[in-house]
């Protein structure tokens, strides 16, 4: 393509666009609907996959070590512990520790454990917790690590752990799903719309070959048509959905404290990153195969 | 310059629109292609044009045989062909120069050999003080103006007609035809096709009758020769 013709191309995309002022409102209003609904469904997902992240890095694996191991077994459980290749954290709780931290979260009744506090009368145990690398697997690795010798018993939230990681895979895929066929929809209702705009020129698109245009030349307004439809319906739906995020966090910070959502600069990058490349790619698509059907003559 | 030779068209399986046709026409020639519809004038303009392919036989343009285009290729001899058609199809949307213009632009002419050829060709056929009005503006004699000057801005060897005065009265009609005649003067070579008798058997060119496929007459100064002319029922009634 000539410089001189990209200036002609891309001024003939703008004037056709111009002088289709409905059709073209009407194609930027099918990209920027598909893809704001798109865009509302990735801020939940983003959500949830954040929060599942959140729940999943709590999960841990607390080993209670049996209180009649001998020196020689504790070192031995030690380094195993500290070599497994499944573990990302290794920690040792000691019962004075884990006496510390009872006080603490019983706050304002701490007295009620002074008789518990001396050397000898203290009942809980020394501990490791343990964080797995993939947090799926946990039970495996629990499973595991309870038949060391110097283990007295395990702890990891069985039965809690399990239903949890299957709930959050399952509303990942159900994410996935949703957002390819939101895609799909798209380019769907964008071809349609711009093989109707495309419809409507056909005549045009037939003096163009009498004249002797080649089909890359009919075809590069129209594919800068699409690009520039595509491009503003994406705009639209990027700021809405910014603008409207960030007035959903401003009010869940004021009213759910427990809740923390992503925040809004992440979120209108990540959705604008997305999003603009989808609607131009939807643009250029659906005007290229609609264009497509009318070059044969 | 055209050279056809044992040219055959078949629709389907039944329809015969060309058969066996040869015809060769010169550099420079006037042209007119007659018949009753049905006879195979749009199906051979449609060949030259290369819209369609033929079932058997060739098309030399140039020396070139056209039914050997490669699908690409085709933008090329259509440069080289000025069109006018019936229903003048020009782009209602842009103006009288915008429409001439776009000959040369799909050529990939720049803007400043446009602004010199296109106020020329407009010239020519006496539409210069129209440019900037929009086709819907213009008479239907006028809208055919527009179109004989976007057939001949890019300077092509030949310009093909179909039906050019089919929807003209007679007076628009012999205008248009004479500007055929001033573009064949200065020696571009013309193909009308039309059942226009009275034009015709006027302007005294070579005529091609053409009758369900088959090419039954061809003489130079010819004049309208209906292959279908019945005896007349009621004779001194007019038909």
């Amino acid at each position: 393509m000539r410089i001189r013709n990209l200036f002609y191309f891309l001024g003939e995309a703008l004037k056709s666009v111009v002088r289709h002022g409905w059709m073209s409102i009407a194609s930027i209003a099918v990209v920027a609907m598909t893809l704001l609904i798109l865009g509302c469904f990735m801020v939940l997902n983003f959500n949830v996959a954040n929060l599942a992240e959140d729940i999943k890095e709590q999960v841990q694996i607390v080993v209670y070590i049996d209180e009649n191991a001998d020196e020689q077994t504790r070192e031995n459980l030690h380094n195993k512990l500290v070599a497994h290749p499944e573990l990302d954290e290794v920690r040792f709780v000691s019962k004075d520790e884990a006496m510390e931290r009872l006080k603490r979260q019983m706050g304002d009744r701490a007295y009620l454990l002074d008789g518990y506090t001396e050397e000898d009368a203290n009942p809980l145990r020394d501990s490791y917790e343990l964080r797995t690398k993939v947090p799926e697997n946990i039970s495996l690795v629990a499973e595991e690590i309870g038949n060391y010798p110097g283990v007295g018993y395990i702890d990891y939230g069985e039965g809690i752990v399990e239903p949890l990681f299957q709930f959050t895979g399952v509303i990942r895929y159900i994410g996935l799903a949703f957002m390819v066929g939101l895609a799909l929809t798209a380019i769907f209702l964008i071809s349609h719309t711009i093989r109707m705009t495309v419809y409507i020129r056909r005549r045009e698109i037939q003096i163009m070959k009498y004249v002797g245009a080649t089909n890359w030349f009919i075809r590069w307004p129209f594919i800068f048509e699409g690009l520039i439809l595509g491009l503003v319906g994406a705009v639209i739906p990027v700021l809405v959905v910014q603008f409207s995020y960030q007035a959903a966090v401003e009010w869940v910070q004021e009213n759910i404290y427990f809740v923390t959502l992503l925040p809004p600069q992440q979120i209108g990058t990540e959705i604008a990153r997305i999003l603009m490349p989808l609607g131009v790619v939807l643009g250029i698509l659906g005007s290229t195969l609609s264009v497509r059907r009318f070059l044969n003559v | 310059m055209i050279e056809i030779s044992h040219l055959y068209k078949q629709f389907g399986n039944d329809v015969v629109a060309l058969k066996d046709l040869n015809l060769v026409i010169d550099r420079g020639e006037f042209v007119f292609i007659v018949g009753s519809s049905g006879a195979g004038k749009s199906t051979l303009l449609k060949l030259l044009l290369k819209e369609i392919s033929p079932t058997r036989g060739s098309i030399k343009i140039f020396g070139r045989d056209i039914t050997r285009l490669k699908g690409r290729q085709i933008p090329l001899l259509r440069r080289n062909i000025g069109m006018v058609f019936q229903d003048f199809r020009l782009l209602n949307d842009r103006n009288v120069f915008e429409n001439v213009a776009f000959t040369l632009r799909v050529t990939g002419a720049s803007s400043k050999e446009i602004r010199k050829r296109v106020p020329l060709s407009l010239e020519l056929v006496g539409l210069k003080d129209k440019q900037f009005k929009k086709p819907d503006e213009l008479s239907g004699g006028e809208q055919q103006r527009v179109c004989v000057a976007r057939a001949i801005v890019n300077r092509p060897a030949v310009v093909i007609a179909d039906e050019p005065t089919g929807n003209l009265d007679p007076n628009t009609s012999m205008e248009i035809m004479k500007l055929f005649e001033e573009i064949n003067v200065r020696g571009t070579t013309v193909i009308v096709a039309t059942h226009a008798k009275e034009l015709v058997d006027y302007f005294q060119k070579r005529v091609v009758v053409l009758d369900r496929g088959r090419l039954i007459s061809d003489q130079e100064r010819g004049v309208y020769i209906d292959a279908h002319k019945e005896p007349l029922l009621f004779p001194g009634g007019g038909a």
